[in-house]
């Protein structure tokens, strides 16, 4: 999918939760909390982790932090999350 | 500060908090006969997805009741578009601050369950006019728990106890509900259908605490998946 394809989808998921998989194999779950032409920010579902691999959501930045670059994105998913 | 699951689902502003999201609210309302004259009750509104789907789709008279002010905060920005405007109330199930025989419908979508059971299904009945429907989705027991997995689930969401259907339907009667259908629910997951996603109106900035909670709920509903079960009561009165 091209940038203008991922910027759409992320728009219509918007306040969904996700997973999305960066090309560098880095695996991001979060709310989407905006989207704009270059990059999508997420609220993380998990706590800020020391990162050996893996990266959850962001690290020290406030808010919605400094977003995952459009073209960075390699997969992205909708998460079946539950609620009771 | 110690938060609660509650805490939780209000900071994330998590919409249709309860099992089968809007798609099950929406199946379960197209089998009422509801009009603009009807009047109806959202109990435990949170952020007010299903509210606001009623009184659009319905044109009806709909009140949204919480007792928690930040999904109150977030239902009253969902409402601010809607014509006609929804009433929306801050108070408990457990002490409803409604005169007596005021709905003909009261949804309770897993909200009950985080009450005490037996004073709120009182209520329900007295501001129910007569033939008035009660439709709720609450959380049952079913038989494979050990001790151990229910005190974990009964103290990490807070609920007093955990009701299997048939206490459920004996505390239905006990109240006075007449005419109660049982059926039985099941989660789904459809990724084509964004109804079955859950919607976020997330609050600002969220505490490292209630991220803590979010991930201890995951877990949970993960494990426990094939043995919490889910019922759809429909209660006359």
């Amino acid at each position: 999918m091209s940038v203008g394809d991922y910027y759409s989808l992320c728009q219509r998921y918007r306040g969904r939760a996700v997973e999305i998989v960066t090309h560098d194999g880095r695996i991001h779950r979060g709310i989407i909390g905006d989207v704009d032409n270059n990059s999508v920010y997420l609220q993380p579902l998990s706590r800020t982790r020391d990162l050996g691999g893996f990266g959850y959501g962001w690290y020290g930045y406030p808010g919605w932090g400094a977003g995952i670059a459009l073209g960075a994105i390699a997969t992205l998913a909708l998460l079946p999350l539950l609620f009771i | 500060m110690n938060y609660t699951y509650l805490d939780c689902l209000a900071s994330f502003g998590v919409g249709g908090a309860h099992p089968g999201g809007l798609q099950l609210t929406k199946s379960i309302l197209s089998r009422e006969y509801i009009d603009q004259e009807k009047s109806i009750l959202d109990v435990g509104c949170g952020t007010g997805q299903t509210s606001a789907y009623i009184a659009e789709k319905y044109r009806c008279s709909v009140t949204s009741l919480d007792s928690n002010n930040t999904m109150l905060e977030k239902a009253k920005q969902r409402f601010l578009s809607l014509h006609p405007p929804i009433n929306v109330m801050y108070g408990s199930v457990e002490n409803l601050p409604f005169i007596d025989g005021l709905f003909d419908f009261i949804l309770s979508e897993s909200v009950t369950s985080f009450t005490d059971v037996s004073l709120t299904i009182q209520e329900f009945k007295r501001v129910l006019k007569p033939n008035g429907v009660l439709l709720a989705i609450e959380m049952v027991l079913e038989n494979s728990f050990s001790e151990e997995e229910l005190k974990t689930i009964v103290e990490f969401y807070g609920i007093s106890q955990l009701l299997t259907e048939s206490e459920w339907l004996n505390l239905f009667q006990k109240a006075g509900f007449k005419q109660i259908k049982v059926e039985k629910f099941k989660q789904q997951f459809d990724e084509n259908n964004i109804d079955t996603v859950t919607d976020f109106s997330l609050s600002e900035n969220i505490d490292d605490k209630l991220l803590e909670i979010f991930e201890k709920h995951e877990h949970l509903t993960t494990t426990y998946k094939d043995k919490l079960g889910f019922c759809i009561f429909r209660c006359c009165v």
